[in-house]
């Protein structure tokens, strides 16, 4: 049985551990590198904010209201913060955030749209009326109302977004499922009486990985945003953590008067979903060719 | 077409259910006992517990959700803890100026995904640049685009003011509540037209972001159309470029741009509730902002239920509206 296997052509594509991301950086156009390019500083200046940020992000390091300057690059808040140092960490806590709910989308939803795609019939029926059930529901607005009956925290947040944002995942999984299920050489696998849970892991989930990590990829830039939006509106860490939309909204009173105090967290937060809306396209523009 | 039209309905009687037993286990988990809302918080212990029985809490909970549904049915969405009217009037008082920003916001985003979707599949010079600003706007966080909104263009060029809905303490509050309307209706143009102009920039800001994902779709799938066949027999029979695109490919093309403008009404619905914040104006998200320090659920509920239902509501509309366009869809 075994040998018989062997001949049965698997979608998995052996390369070297970096040709693939070196293909892409050369491939993509001149905008798309700069975002990619962007998003792999803004990544490395999270993972190592301590190490970078010239002040404490929860300790006063100036008179307050100080305007940008070489001592304090995006100034000093209402208390003295020294902005730049918070907006660093607040990197860090945006991509903790998206890394931890993309990462329970895909594996939930994933595994999710596995069972429906590969058992089909009632299983698939029953799975897919949930989907949509929670596809028919507008999800920022639920996830604001699970944030508050949980009582507003960090985790809290991260937990409620997650339980939003999986459907629509477990719907590419189940279509890509499905397709590579009618396609010739899972027929042969089948005839060639692969067991069940092989003839799933080794030949269905390879072939849909593609497609889930472009899904992702492309899908990290919103979340950035819904993530900021719900801090802002106070859903996440309290006070002194340093959030980036819970910054902004905090600094809104001083707008007109010290505007970087607001601006400054909110052009963090753009500038993090904008290059993962870059290197999100360049990886689509890709996925596409294939 | 009925029969589709009814099973739609059908569906969404389903969902709507779905939703209202969410947000009342969410109710259950945070823990905020309705008696109490209603006494307010310093009602004893004996006031609470026999609250709780006439109001029927004591009961099973499937017996409590009914109760629920039929209170909910006739308007009643439990007691705010922290203005102390019933959540239903604060909701009335609030809603009419977030259904004026939401629908003007709507309608920006269409018309603005449309040229943005027209433009973008046009080659012109800059095009490249105008790519690079779409996507932008995509990427802006809806508080920055309304912070920037705020400080430039009320700040320091002082052409549109950036608080409230209206500079009148006098406008007249009926019979809609929306203030452009009911200053129309009274013949007040002057307070109409400064309703108005309150009401650009934050619809402005409400728009941007779906406006770029709107556009979007558009564009690619009036790309897809372009290439079919029956646009190739058009072009062949020697119509011109424009009757092809605005009387034929469009009308095949809109299908797609519809229904994801069903769904940024969701994402625009959380956008709302920031622009509000941001411009202090005086709608359900503000007074949804002002309930979260106070964990004051029963709002919180009322307000993701009046949001909810109307989600699921346009999205019926839409889905029916894409049979309209396209009679196949009612062939599923």
């Amino acid at each position: 049985m075994a040998i018989i296997e062997s001949h049965v052509a698997s979608p998995r594509r052996r390369t070297g551990r970096w040709s693939g991301a070196r293909r892409l950086v050369r491939d993509a156009s001149v905008v798309d590198q700069c975002g990619i390019v962007l998003l792999g500083v803004l990544v490395l200046a999270a993972i190592f904010a301590p190490l970078l940020a010239p002040y404490s992000p929860i300790a006063p390091a100036g008179l307050p209201f100080s305007s940008p300057s070489g001592a304090h690059l995006m100034g000093t808040d209402e208390v003295g913060y020294d902005i730049f140092s918070r907006v660093l960490f607040g990197l860090r806590s945006s991509l903790f955030g998206v890394l931890l709910v993309v990462t329970s989308g895909v594996v939930i939803g994933g595994a999710i749209g596995l069972v429906a795609g590969a058992r089909g019939g009632k299983v698939d029926a029953f799975l897919m009326r949930l989907t949509d059930l929670f596809l028919a529901l507008p999800g920022p607005v639920l996830a604001i109302a699970l944030v508050a009956a949980l009582g507003p925290s960090e985790m809290h947040t991260l937990l409620a977004v997650s339980i939003v944002w999986w459907p629509f995942y477990a719907r590419i999984m189940r279509g890509e499922i499905r397709a590579l299920a009618a396609r010739p050489h899972f027929e042969a696998v089948q005839m060639a009486g692969v067991r069940p849970f092989r003839r799933i892991v080794r030949y269905l989930l390879p072939g849909a990985t593609s497609a889930m990590v472009i899904t992702a990829s492309l899908d990290v830039g919103n979340l950035v945003l819904t993530l900021a939006g719900l801090s802002f509106l106070g859903l996440g860490a309290p006070a002194p953590a340093p959030e980036l939309g819970a910054m902004s909204a905090r600094g809104l009173v001083y707008l007109l008067q010290n505007w970087w105090v607001p601006v400054m967290p909110a052009l963090a937060v753009f500038l993090l979903s904008m290059a993962a809306n870059l290197t999100g396209d360049a990886l689509g523009a890709r996925g596409s060719d294939r | 077409m009925i029969k589709f039209v009814i099973k739609r309905v059908i569906s969404m009687v389903l969902i709507l259910l779905s939703l209202t037993a969410i947000v009342f286990v969410l109710q259950r988990i945070s823990g905020v006992s309705p008696a109490h809302a209603f006494l307010g918080p310093s009602a004893s212990q004996q006031a609470v517990a026999h609250e709780t029985h006439l109001l029927g809490y004591d009961k099973p909970l499937l017996a409590q959700f009914v109760h629920y549904v039929s209170g909910l049915l006739s308007g009643n969405l439990e007691m705010s803890l922290r203005t102390r009217h019933p959540v239903s009037t604060d909701i009335a008082s609030f809603l009419p100026a977030t259904a004026e920003l939401a629908l003007t916001g709507l309608a920006f985003a269409i018309l603005l995904g449309a040229a943005f979707g027209l433009l973008s599949a046009a080659r012109f010079r800059g095009a490249g640049l105008f790519r690079f600003l779409l996507m932008s706007f995509a990427s802006a966080p809806v508080f920055l685009l309304a912070l920037l909104a705020v400080l430039l263009v009320s700040g320091k060029l002082h052409w549109l003011p950036s608080t409230g809905d209206s500079g009148y303490f006098n406008a007249p509050t009926g019979p809609t509540g929306v203030v452009v309307v009911d200053g129309l209706l009274h013949g007040q143009w002057a307070i109409a037209w400064d309703g108005v102009r309150h009401l650009v920039l934050p619809a402005t800001a409400v728009a941007l972001g779906p406006a770029v994902s709107i556009g979007r779709v558009l564009r690619g799938s009036l790309e897809a159309t372009m290439g079919t066949d029956f646009v190739r027999t058009a072009r062949a029979k020697g119509l011109r470029e424009r009757t092809i695109v605005t009387r034929h490919a469009l009308r095949n093309s809109l299908s797609a741009a519809l229904s994801m403008t069903g769904l940024q009404v969701g994402l625009m619905f959380a956008g709302v509730v920031v622009v509000e914040t941001i411009f202090a104006w005086p709608g359900i998200g503000l007074y949804i902002d002002q309930s979260i320090p106070q964990a004051d659920f029963p709002a919180i509920a009322g307000v993701t239920l009046v949001l909810g239902v109307a989600y699921v509501v346009i999205n019926a509309v839409v889905d029916v509206l894409q049979a309209v366009i396209d009679p196949r869809v009612t062939l599923e």
